[in-house]
């Protein structure tokens, strides 16, 4: 351990150095966030990849935990000079930078390589800011409730796709003394999925994205409306109780040790479970609960971009082209079963699961990223507490109250927006 | 003149040099000096010129005035973050203090064992907070933990979720921080007891004081000094809170165990307010003031008396 640590700090050293001694022109600086242990492999073959493709080019490749990416990308983008490449997520984190000049225009690029037509339109528009491509995306995953075929055997229940069929579910599953859902909510996130899809299937995507960008009030008796349903399942005892105890991770354990049936969670969840049982794992798209409305899903999606005021930007532009191209997403499908976003992958090699998930998410009419990544930071901060809140007494929690919080807070947020533009 | 001079003088001290400045001294402090001055004179005067900022870390800074306070004193988060602290400045003063003075009479007395009782109970101050945070987490497990399987096992049906109760989730995390306390506390006492004059102790006992009484009126006025210090650490401990909190429910469910430190962190680097976080600190600072300045007070002013 402590061995293989010190070649691996000598080595970085001598990469530091190495890079240094070469001339600037030929370093690419690229921040990455993959510090989970297989999203880590695919960025190191990925990297190695391009420097074997262009010797006479270096990588300075820095690693940083995925939470803590989040707050230091900040620093990185005002430093001098800043990274060339950098991880990130559609949707309105990237905006943020967008909006704030820190991004580099990237539409030569898309140009240069044709990306027009092999990437799929609708990921093309997230990457697009009044006219302009500031994002590469590469990959993205799906959310969908999650369930182990062999515990709903158990309390011989089918996966549940009416909201009718999912409280019966419930009921069915508790009689058999397991748990119907499992949920981690000490980092509340976990609820927010619930809203999202909540809202999607009782008011639409459309007005769902509307509350997102802050257009509509919480206060509005749509959300209300969420409310009530929510409540539904907490009257017909679906969730793991005490959920605030849990990290999403000890909430899974539930499921893999089979206590539990169900999660609501993103595709990232297999990375979780033990080999052993992952065939015991499959999922449906969420509940319908009212069928005239059209159907959203949350498949978050990730990419790359580029610093403004990178030092080396005919290098960055290459590396996000090695990137941005088939190989390197087919390489991330086949080695984290991450989805592409380019239509010209040859699908045949996918995995049933991956299929699947392929097919929700096209088959979905509006596609949306997540509550934290679809509003603003801090927008996204004052829900996740309120949807904590709620559920930490879901039934006696004074809904009303809780909503006009939200609604002061989105009417404060929405007007800071607009000073600042 | 000179003749008082001369008779006033201290040994090897000449009129003529006594008003020659020693620069040696402060030739040696400026490095310190300036890295003070730097590293948190500078950061602290600047921090309240953030507060009245919407800084975002990034943009250009705009001067919002008070308007972060005006929304401070408004946010429910905040209210609910100031009272947490202020209980657990309570529960610290009283409740460690008090449980490390009784360790430490107990284990002053000759028992068998009290070295080895001594080191188990010192033993969780050589632990990191994260680490004691991760420890308590497990153990106030509600389904697997060590108390609920404990209760679950003598027959209690709805065990209480602890770190996921509102009402309990905030004295679950002080209990944790208390238990690292009291083994500090008690090592205080026992190096105060070690110090006591043996012959105002036995003064005391010729005079007929046992037990409670020759503690109440002889032992405890003794360990004052002791017990000021203890109080003290207990305060900016108790004020300083973030690491429990930030590792065992991250201020939840709901804010409910919430302390400054933490709600401070989230807006300033969870939500890039650094202005309204600067506007939380500076409330933190002033709650510290409040409280440390009457300390200060005493402290400067006994200095002086010497």
């Amino acid at each position: 351990m402590t061995i293989r640590r010190i070649a691996l700090l000598l080595t970085v050293a001598s990469l530091l150095i190495g890079g240094a001694l070469l001339a600037q022109d030929d370093v690419i600086r690229y921040a990455s966030n993959a510090s989970d242990e297989g999203a880590r492999e695919l960025d190191e073959a990925r990297v190695a990849a391009f420097e074997a493709a262009n010797p006479d080019r270096i990588v300075e490749h820095s690693v940083t935990d995925h939470e803590a990416f989040k707050q230091a990308i900040r620093a990185f983008l005002v430093a001098d000079p800043a990274p060339d490449v950098l991880t990130w997520f559609a949707g309105n984190r990237m905006n943020f930078f967008v909006d704030r000049g820190l991004a580099a225009d990237l539409t030569p690029l898309y140009e240069r390589e044709g990306w027009y037509d092999v990437y799929a339109p609708g990921f093309i528009e997230l990457a697009t800011v009044d006219g302009a491509q500031y994002f590469v995306p590469t990959d993205y995953y799906w959310w969908a409730l999650y369930f182990r075929p062999s515990v709903m055997e158990q309390a011989g229940v089918q996966p549940p796709e009416t909201w009718d069929e999912l409280l019966a579910a419930c009921d069915a599953l508790r009689a058999q003394d397991i748990i119907p859902i499992t949920i981690g909510t000490r980092a509340p996130w976990t609820a927010a999925a619930w809203f999202d899809f909540l809202n999607m299937r009782i008011n639409g995507p459309e007005f769902h994205r509307s509350l997102m960008l802050l257009e509509e009030s919480y206060t509005d008796e749509r959300v209300v409306a969420v409310f009530d349903y929510w409540r539904q399942l907490y009257e017909h005892d679906c969730f793991l109780e005490n959920s605030a105890a849990y990290e999403w991770q000890d909430a899974l354990d539930f499921m893999n040790r089979g206590e539990a049936a169900m999660y609501l969670m993103g595709g990232f969840i297999t990375d979780s479970v033990p080999d052993e049982i992952e065939d015991d794992y499959d999922f449906v798209q969420f509940p319908i609960i009212d069928p005239d409305v059209p159907i959203g899903i949350d498949a978050p999606t990730d990419g790359f971009f580029m610093a403004a005021n990178a030092s080396n930007p005919e290098g960055g532009m290459d590396l996000l082209a090695w990137f941005g191209s088939r190989e390197a997403q087919e390489l991330a499908a086949e080695m984290l079963g991450r989805l592409p976003t380019r239509t010209d992958v040859d699908l045949s090699g996918f995995t049933e699961a991956q299929q699947k998930g392929i097919a929700l998410v096209q088959s979905a009419d509006y596609v949306l990223q997540f509550y934290d990544r679809d509003t603003t930071p801090e927008m996204a901060e004052a829900g996740l507490n309120a949807f904590a809140e709620f559920i930490a007494d879901p039934m006696n929690a004074d809904v009303q109250a809780i909503l006009e919080s939200l609604e002061a807070d989105r009417v404060r947020i929405a007007a800071e927006q607009a000073a600042e533009e | 003149m000179s003749a008082i001079n001369l008779i006033f003088r201290r040994d090897g001290q000449t009129p003529g040099r006594k008003r020659r400045i020693q620069w040696t001294p402060y030739l040696f402090l400026v490095v310190p000096l300036a890295i003070y001055f730097v590293w948190i004179v500078g950061p602290t005067f600047y921090t309240f010129y953030l507060s009245l900022t919407d800084w975002d870390g990034i943009s250009q800074m705009r001067f919002i005035g008070l308007a972060n306070y005006e929304r401070l004193f408004q946010d429910r988060d905040f209210h609910m973050s100031f009272a947490n602290n202020v209980r657990w400045l309570v529960v610290f003063i009283t409740v460690p203090t008090t449980i490390g003075l009784g360790l430490a009479l107990i284990f002053n007395t000759d028992i068998r064992g009290a070295q080895w009782f001594k080191i188990s109970f010192y033993a969780p101050l050589i632990l990191s907070f994260v680490v004691i945070g991760m420890i308590w987490a497990w153990i106030y497990e509600p389904r697997n933990g060590l108390i609920n399987s404990l209760l679950y096992g003598i027959g209690v049906e709805r065990p209480p979720g602890w770190l996921a109760d509102r009402q309990l989730a905030l004295y679950a995390i002080i209990a944790a921080a208390v238990w690292r306390q009291v083994g500090y506390v008690m090592i205080l006492y026992l190096a105060g007891l070690k110090n006591l004059d043996p012959s105002l102790i036995e003064a005391g006992r010729v005079d007929g004081a046992t037990g409670w009484t020759l503690f109440r009126h002889i032992i405890f006025p003794l360990l004052g000094p002791v017990t000021v210090v203890i109080v003290v650490i207990s305060i900016i401990d108790s004020l300083r809170a973030f690491d429990l909190v930030s590792v065992m429910t991250r201020g939840g469910p709901a804010g409910a165990s919430n302390v400054l430190a933490n709600f401070m962190y989230i807006e300033a680097f969870n939500n890039y307010k650094m202005g309204y976080g600067a506007a939380i600190a500076v409330m933190l600072f002033m709650l510290s003031l409040v409280i440390i300045i009457p300390y200060l007070y005493r402290t400067i002013k006994t200095e002086m008396e010497y």
